[in-house]
């Protein structure tokens, strides 16, 4: 047990250091939830992800899907009363995850529809996001 | 008045008709877009992971370029301005003086904090002045309802862009406004369009686009524009697909900022690349009589 919770201490460190951000400021307002645009979709939503954080469920939400639908749109983060950024907070949990060698996206499933209509713009932020 | 000029990847290609009409423009307006000799892609999305410096050397390549014409960079593509600056912002936040020195040692290229990364909407506002632009329109927009949708990438983060209020933005409002539209305000101005989710989850793309579509529409505007391709995308491409799944919804065109204020400035035919929209915007302005046909 004890050994379990070092190990997620470490983990929490090194996502706050990843980030730049501090996971346990956050007092779970959940102005960033509110204004979050893909919220509905989302499990867990922000405010959820970051008290499951402190709460030492690294794992839990490493494993989950709502941080793979963040768009780095920021509204969490210019909105946040304690100086807590969840985009930052996803970006570092998705790197994590990509660092492990697992895709999000497998870039030759993208339907051709898409390929052929989107902007290359999508496809390089997708990759840098879904992609490791 | 000659500024370097950073185009990005997709304003060669399925953006043509945000580049081509800002470089026209400008002209007309006394000022030259000098395109960068060389640069590469800006990576799109700005990584905030702290140790990414992969994803910080596309993006700094380019300011160095860059620096060698000038102490200031102009784009307007709404993802390049966002990656420019924030990576120029990386590079001298305080802290950052070893990655600093790592970063500008592997490029070989001198490099100093004065530099600036501006938005061709900066440039129009702060630089020519909306009076002298009203002073050179060709054909005032007068009787258009225009909703200004300026998205993530333009507004956020505030504090380091410092573009404009993030919660209330009014710089392409009053664009608009001075060329003799009617600006349309509506709650979803900044909303996300969903962006590069697009790759991973197309549905929930399509509902974000949807509910600024259906707020834009309950406003009352008749046309829309923005400065950012994903969006152009997003919002024009995807209303196929929700009209499809949307029985009665109002299809409504997108535009680039550009393409407005090269119409009123007298820009006709290819050049304004009408085109290259999915939703079909030539209706709207030979109804309004600001184009033949």
């Amino acid at each position: 047990m004890l050994e379990e919770r070092n190990q997620s201490n470490e983990i929490i460190n090194l996502i706050e250091e990843l980030s730049g951000q501090k996971i346990f400021n956050c007092f779970q307002c959940g102005a960033c939830t509110a204004g979050c645009p893909v919220a509905f979709a989302m499990d867990p939503v922000p405010s959820q992800a970051i008290r499951m954080l402190q709460l030492g469920m690294v794992q839990e939400v490493l494993d989950s899907s709502g941080i793979w639908l963040c768009a780095a749109c920021n509204v969490c983060g210019t909105r946040c009363p304690r100086g807590v950024d969840y985009a930052k907070i996803s970006d570092a949990l998705r790197a994590l995850v990509l660092r492990s060698k697992k895709n999000r996206v497998e870039p030759d499933k993208i339907s051709k529809a898409l390929i052929y209509d989107a902007p290359q713009q999508a496809f390089i932020a997708g990759f840098r996001k879904f992609v490791g | 008045m000659k500024y370097p000029y950073y185009p990005g990847c997709t304003l060669y290609t399925k953006a043509k008709n945000l580049d081509q009409c800002a470089r026209r423009s400008a002209e007309i307006l006394g000022f030259e877009l000098q395109e960068l000799e060389t640069w590469n892609c800006c990576g799109a999305i700005y990584s905030t992971v702290t140790d990414d410096l992969a994803a910080q050397v596309g993006p700094i390549r380019n300011l160095v370029q860059a620096k060698k014409m000038g102490d200031s960079l102009v784009t307007l593509c709404a993802a390049c301005y966002n990656v420019l600056l924030r990576s120029h912002n990386f590079l001298f936040a305080p802290g950052n003086e070893k990655t600093r020195k790592r970063l500008l040692d592997f490029l070989e290229e001198p490099y100093d904090e004065n530099m600036r990364v501006r938005h061709y909407l900066e440039v129009l506002k702060h630089d020519i002045g909306w009076d002298n632009i009203k002073n050179k329109i060709k054909k005032n927009l007068n009787g258009l309802k225009v909703a200004s949708y300026y998205g993530c990438l333009l507004l956020r983060p505030a504090g380091e862009l410092k573009f404009d209020d993030p919660e209330n933005p009014r710089m392409m409002d009053d664009l608009m406004a001075n060329l003799g539209a009617e600006p349309i305000d509506f709650p979803f101005k900044g909303e996300c369009c969903g962006g590069y989710v697009l790759i991973n989850d197309q549905d929930v793309a399509l509902k974000c686009s949807k509910t600024i579509l259906d707020s834009i529409n309950a406003s009352g505007a008749e046309c829309v524009i923005t400065s950012c391709p994903l969006c152009q995308y997003n919002i024009d491409n995807q209303q196929k697909l929700i009209g499809e799944r949307n029985p009665g919804f109002k299809k409504i065109p997108i535009f680039y900022f550009t393409q407005l204020l090269g119409l009123a400035l007298g820009l006709e035919g290819e050049i304004l690349a009408l085109d290259n929209h999915c939703v079909d915007p030539k209706p709207l302005l030979s109804q309004k009589g600001l184009i033949n046909g």
